[in-house]
């Protein structure tokens, strides 16, 4: 009926991803959802983080003034755009003129990206009711089945859309279709229980063990998420365990130590521990929503990331590099 | 994950001496074929092909190289060289400096030859022009472009087709883009397929009457044809007995002796072993290469054919599985060997360094049904990733029963050879046979490629595959639709359709049915033209090209007594292929989006911004990059644009006979034929610029597919692919960092059975290489496909910065 569906949850997401094939098994597809309460600076997706819709603007694809005649300039009311740097135009070397987005003065309207052919200029963050949603999904069922895969639904932090992602896999299940949810964990327990019934498999991040590192580094405490994780274990749920390895932050051989005893004493219910080594590819993506600074480091080497494994593999744990 | 072989230094030395050659071209073989002429010029074509060629066997220089494993070659100085006359097209003489050894070089600096180094002598190269001057004068060629049909020229004019394009008309031998009869001759060997044709001959002597004269006319053909494969044999029997008088190494002269006594068996009889039935097949195919030059005479179901014969060895002890290894990496290397230089924009459609001979593993068994892997199909692939062999193409028929080792091995494969094997789908090409092209079962399940992709019977079937006329008998689908919508105007050169197939320009359509109607208008006059110059030419077939040497080996013609070019195969039929068709379908797309649906830009100035070749319409044309859908991106809106020209294609094309058969198969491949019909096509409606490649075969438009392999596959599946059976081409890209992890491969296994699963009948894989990245990071236009994939994370390359460009390129030269 058509009045049910105006009553269904809407979610909002910043992308979606067909063939997914590295978080979680088989082959999947990944709904990004927004918002997140961390604010981990090396966080590789940036626009994940406010629930908002957000202007962005992504340079390599601007034409310049000269060929569009600065429509996006001249839609903005609020004047938060204003002319920016030159850049080579790839193709034909010539020199083009490209904008640039005051942050202070931008709202989000947007009123320039829908002037902006060339999608240089787009609002990220899509809403989707659940139906809609699960169409995209369940287009790819086939793949699923051959691959043993499904669907992953991650963040920024899904559950902080509870009501949209309850719903989703509940729907998902209804369909006979594998579900992992990736989380930071940071939730109440009354809202993370939600998704008991209709999950499969939490892919679960562990930033650091020590609460004070990781309150002072990523805005919160971590007691939360180290309860949450020793609730879904005792409920008799999966858990992938995902660390983040950042350079200076939580790498040090004692972090990844406290987390394999942390693992281990989680018992059956971890069924593997990704360890995902730190990547500056986030960093593009901050400018596209700001001016920066963005957060930036030397990726650990292979053999650092082989000795960490090993470490964890020492605490009788399955252990990956992704 | 399926882990290779190591190979044996023998092996390894044949390689490096392979890959290096040079490929000496020289004027022996033409010099015989000319003398051969002028001795049987007189006799009727069905008795001169097989004497002319007997003629050459029995005089043209046999060799083999250090190291090889396999007799029969065509090259007279080294591998190499049977390409003589076609290199006449090139001005060698002014630009191919001569070097120390007296020989004329192919230009290192010029791209072109950079994957092939070929020479010349001076002589040799004068000598040929003056045989290609004394046979054209003596025959006048085979073009037909002096007694062309009247109102051809209206067709010819646009250049909307490949024979337009060249401006003549050149029959096509199309004998060479079969599967001969291999099983056939291994089963029966020459001497009783000869007893078989003098038999008749003795029993008619003196007393033939009717239609019977054409038998004999056939059958004595048939016994030449044998003289002549019985000859070559011997020939290299006496050289390995000559070579082992000459060796001086105890084992190699054994093996020489082995190899003079199995010649001379395998010269008349059935092979014992599997290096008899190897070099048997070899033989035959050299065979056919003596008359038919450069024939596309694939290999067909080698592991099929060949494995009771390993099957037999094994079991008395008589061969290690190494050693069979090692023959079959003998046996490809030797068939690389095969090619002879390529040029011009033949070499630029097909490719350079292979000859297409298509080799199939796989499959079902033709009478069991069950699924047929063999040790021999896992040795081919063996051969082709260790040895980085890319030629010949290898397509490996999937069944719902393919073990799992076999697609572990096909994907390790494919990573390693860019794209091979290609995966094909029995499932739905076996069911496909039967219902469109009327084989048995049996037949259905025994077939295979030849070619780039085209689907044959194996021995049994007189293909035609490309038609038998210039340029795969097709029509360049994204000009039709230009000329649909431009009142039959060609946009690149002006000329114009007759005027009952003008239907006016896109400002007097009121709606898309308009469109479409003045589309399948054009396409339809084109199509059936092209289908009437194939008749034409196939009308002349029997008197230009009788292929008895083929014949002798292909199921229903040895029984009928006709020769294949009369009909005489078990199962006939002919085809052709079509490239672009995503531009044309994404074209269509835009046109109903754009101008009918959403009315962003009027009729009028749609059209013009295509005629101006989008300059001054920049912001047009980014709206039909960036809003409208395209085909491959699971999107109904576009992908039903798709499925409408595939079915216009099909059903155009039913009304199609020739005087020798009544099937007309559709396909879609073409090699880089996208690329060639590009540079002669005007802007399109979906937002190509003039020049730039349309999308290839039935793939989706370069770059347009944003949303990932599942979702290509998908779209993919929407059309009828069991209609496509002369073949199709799917490429997906598929970016380096999908296939990172333990089992980034069996994903891509997995991906591909579901895509069977839902219909699809091929796909294959490109991995993309550091030079493609490159190549992407210069032209991001055509790469928005490209996905960087890294646990919770995914952007587009092209939208990368150029540092991190250089990050994930470099990490592609690491195989990461």
């Amino acid at each position: 009926m058509e009045t049910g569906k105006e009553h269904e949850p809407v979610g909002r997401l910043y992308d979606i991803q067909g063939y997914s094939v590295q978080d979680g098994p088989g082959i999947r597809t990944t709904a990004f959802l927004k918002g997140c309460p961390l604010r981990c600076p090396w966080c590789h997706s940036p626009e994940s983080q406010l629930g908002k819709k957000q202007l962005s603007f992504m340079s390599i694809r601007c034409l310049g003034v000269e060929v569009c005649g600065s429509r996006c300039i001249e839609a903005c009311a609020k004047n938060a755009i204003e002319l920016g740097k030159t850049r080579k135009n790839i193709t034909d070397d010539t020199e083009i003129r490209m904008i640039h987005v005051k942050r202070d003065l931008c709202d989000d309207c947007g009123d320039c990206e829908r002037q902006c052919f060339a999608d240089a200029l787009y609002l990220c963050g899509k809403d989707y009711t659940v139906s809609e949603l699960l169409e995209r999904l369940l287009k790819d069922k086939s793949y699923y089945e051959t691959s043993g895969g499904g669907v992953t639904i991650s963040g920024g932090e899904p559950l902080m859309q509870i009501d949209f992602v309850e719903s989703v896999l509940k729907k998902l299940k209804e369909n006979g279709i594998h579900t992992a949810l990736d989380t930071t964990g940071y939730a109440k327990w009354e809202v993370l229980q939600r998704t008991m019934p209709y999950t499969d498999l939490y892919l679960y991040d562990l930033k650091h063990m020590d609460s004070e590192k990781h309150r002072k580094v990523v805005q919160v405490p971590n007691e939360l998420i180290l309860e949450n994780a020793q609730e879904l274990a005792a409920h008799g749920k999966k858990l992938q365990i995902r660390i983040p390895v950042i350079p200076l932050f939580n790498d040090d051989p004692e972090n990844i130590r406290k987390t394999a005893e942390f693992c281990r004493k989680l018992g059956d219910a971890v069924t593997m521990v990704q360890l995902l080594p730190y990547h500056n590819f986030g960093v593009m993506k901050y400018l596209r929503i700001s001016d920066g600074p963005a957060f930036e480091a030397t990726p650990p080497s292979d053999e650092y990331m082989e000795k960490l494994k090993d470490m964890i593999g020492g605490y009788g744990l399955r252990a990956t590099i992704h | 994950m399926y882990t290779f072989k190591p190979y044996t230094e023998r092996v390894a030395r044949l390689r490096d001496a392979v890959r290096d050659r040079l490929i000496v071209s020289d004027a022996e073989k033409a010099r015989l074929q000319l003398q051969a002429l002028k001795k049987y010029i007189k006799f009727p074509p069905m008795l001169q092909k097989p004497y002319i060629s007997l003629y050459v066997l029995e005089r043209m220089p046999l060799n083999i190289q250090e190291d090889e494993y396999f007799f029969g070659g065509l090259g007279n100085r080294g591998w190499g060289g049977a390409g003589g006359m076609g290199w006449l097209g090139v001005d060698i003489e002014n630009t191919w400096p001569i070097r120390e050894d007296g020989l004329h070089h192919a230009p290192e600096d010029d791209p072109f030859y950079s994957h092939q180094q070929l020479a010349i002598s001076p002589e040799d190269l004068k000598e040929l022009r003056e045989i290609a001057k004394e046979r054209m004068e003596m025959t006048g060629g085979f073009g037909a472009a002096d007694w062309l049909p009247d109102g051809v020229q209206e067709f010819f004019r646009l250049q909307a087709n490949p024979s337009g394009k060249i401006g003549g008309w050149p029959i096509y031998l199309p004998p060479g883009h079969l599967t001969p009869g291999y099983q056939n001759i291994i089963r029966q060997g020459y001497g009783a397929i000869r007893k078989l044709a003098q038999d008749w001959l003795d029993a008619h002597e003196g007393s033939i009457m009717g239609d019977d004269i054409g038998k004999y006319m056939f059958y004595k053909a048939a016994t030449v044809a044998c003289d002549g494969a019985i000859t070559l044999t011997r020939r290299c029997a006496e050289l390995a007995r000559e070579l082992a008088g000459k060796a001086e190494d105890s084992e190699k002269k054994a093996e020489y002796l082995s190899r003079a006594e199995s010649l001379d068996w395998i010269a008349t009889e059935t092979p014992r072993t599997f290096w008899e039935v190897c070099q048997m097949v070899m033989m035959y195919n050299v065979f056919l290469k003596a008359e038919n030059d450069p024939g596309v005479t694939s290999i067909g179901r080698f592991d099929q054919y060949t494995w009771p014969y390993l099957k037999a060895d094994l079991d008395s002890g008589r061969i290690t599985m190494d050693e069979a290894q090692e023959y079959v990496d003998g046996f490809f290397l030797k068939i690389n060997t095969f090619y002879g230089g390529g040029f011009g924009k033949n070499a630029q459609t097909a490719g350079i360094g292979h000859l297409g001979q298509h080799t199939t593993i796989g499959g079902t068994d033709p009478e069991t049904g069950e699924d047929a892997v063999n040790p021999v199909s896992f040795m081919v692939l063996e051969s082709m990733a260790r040895l980085d062999l890319h030629e010949p193409t290898i397509s490996l028929r999937a069944t719902k029963n393919t073990p799992k080792e076999m697609w572990d091995c096909a994907m390790a494969a494919s990573t390693r050879v860019g794209g091979l094997p290609l995966l094909q789908n029995d499932e739905v090409i076996v069911p496909s046979l039967v219902r469109e092209l009327g084989f048995s079962l049996e037949d259905a399940r025994n077939f295979a490629f030849i070619g780039c992709q085209e689907i044959t019977g194996s021995g049994n079937d007189y293909p035609a595959p490309n038609g038998s006329a210039m340029g795969h008998n097709g029509i360049y689908w994204a000009i039709a639709l230009l000329m649909a919508i431009n009142n039959g105007i060609n946009p690149i050169n002006g000329a114009q359709c007759p005027e009952k197939v003008r239907s006016g320009y896109l400002y007097e359509m009121e709606s898309m049915d308009d469109v479409r109607a003045a589309f399948e208008k054009i396409c339809t006059w084109m199509l059936t033209w092209s289908a009437t110059l194939n008749n034409l030419t196939e009308h002349e077939y029997p008197r230009l090209f009788p292929f008895p040497n083929l014949s002798i080996s292909t199921e229903g013609c040895m029984e009928s007594g006709k020769d294949v070019s009369e009909g005489g195969a078990k199962y006939n039929s002919y085809g052709g292929t079509a490239t672009g068709l995503a531009t044309t379908a994404d074209s269509l797309t835009a046109l109903k989006y754009v101008v009918f649906d959403r009315k962003i830009a009027t009729r009028e100035e749609f059209l013009q911004a295509i005629l101006d070749n989008w300059e001054g319409h920049e912001m047009l044309r980014q709206i039909v990059l960036n809003t409208v859908p395209h085909f491959g991106n699971d999107d109904p809106y576009a992908d039903e644009e798709m499925t409408y020209v595939m079915d216009l294609y099909y059903k155009i094309t039913r009304a199609f006979s020739t005087c020798r058969c009544t099937t007309y198969k559709c396909g879609t491949f073409g090699a880089s034929d996208h690329v060639v019909q590009g540079e002669i096509t005007w802007a399109t409606p979906d937002g190509r610029r003039t020049g730039d490649p349309i999308a290839d075969a039935c793939s989706p438009a370069q770059g347009r597919d944003k949303n990932g392999p599942t979702s290509v596959l998908n779209s993919a599946t929407k059309f009828e692919q069991g209609h496509l059976m002369d073949g199709m081409a799917l490429n997906l890209k598929i970016h380096p960092t999908s296939l990172r992890g333990d089992d980034g491969m069996t994903k891509l296994e997995n991906l591909t059975q579901a895509y069977f699963k839902n219909g699809g009948m091929e796909v294959q894989y490109n991995v993309v290489d550091a030079e493609t990245l490159r190549k992407a990071q210069a032209h991001p236009e055509n790469y928005h496909n490209l996905v960087v994939r890294i646990a919770g994370f995914s952007a587009y390359f092209v939208d990368m910065t150029a540092e991190m460009q250089n990050d994930i390129i470099s990490r592609a030269e690491h195989r990461m």
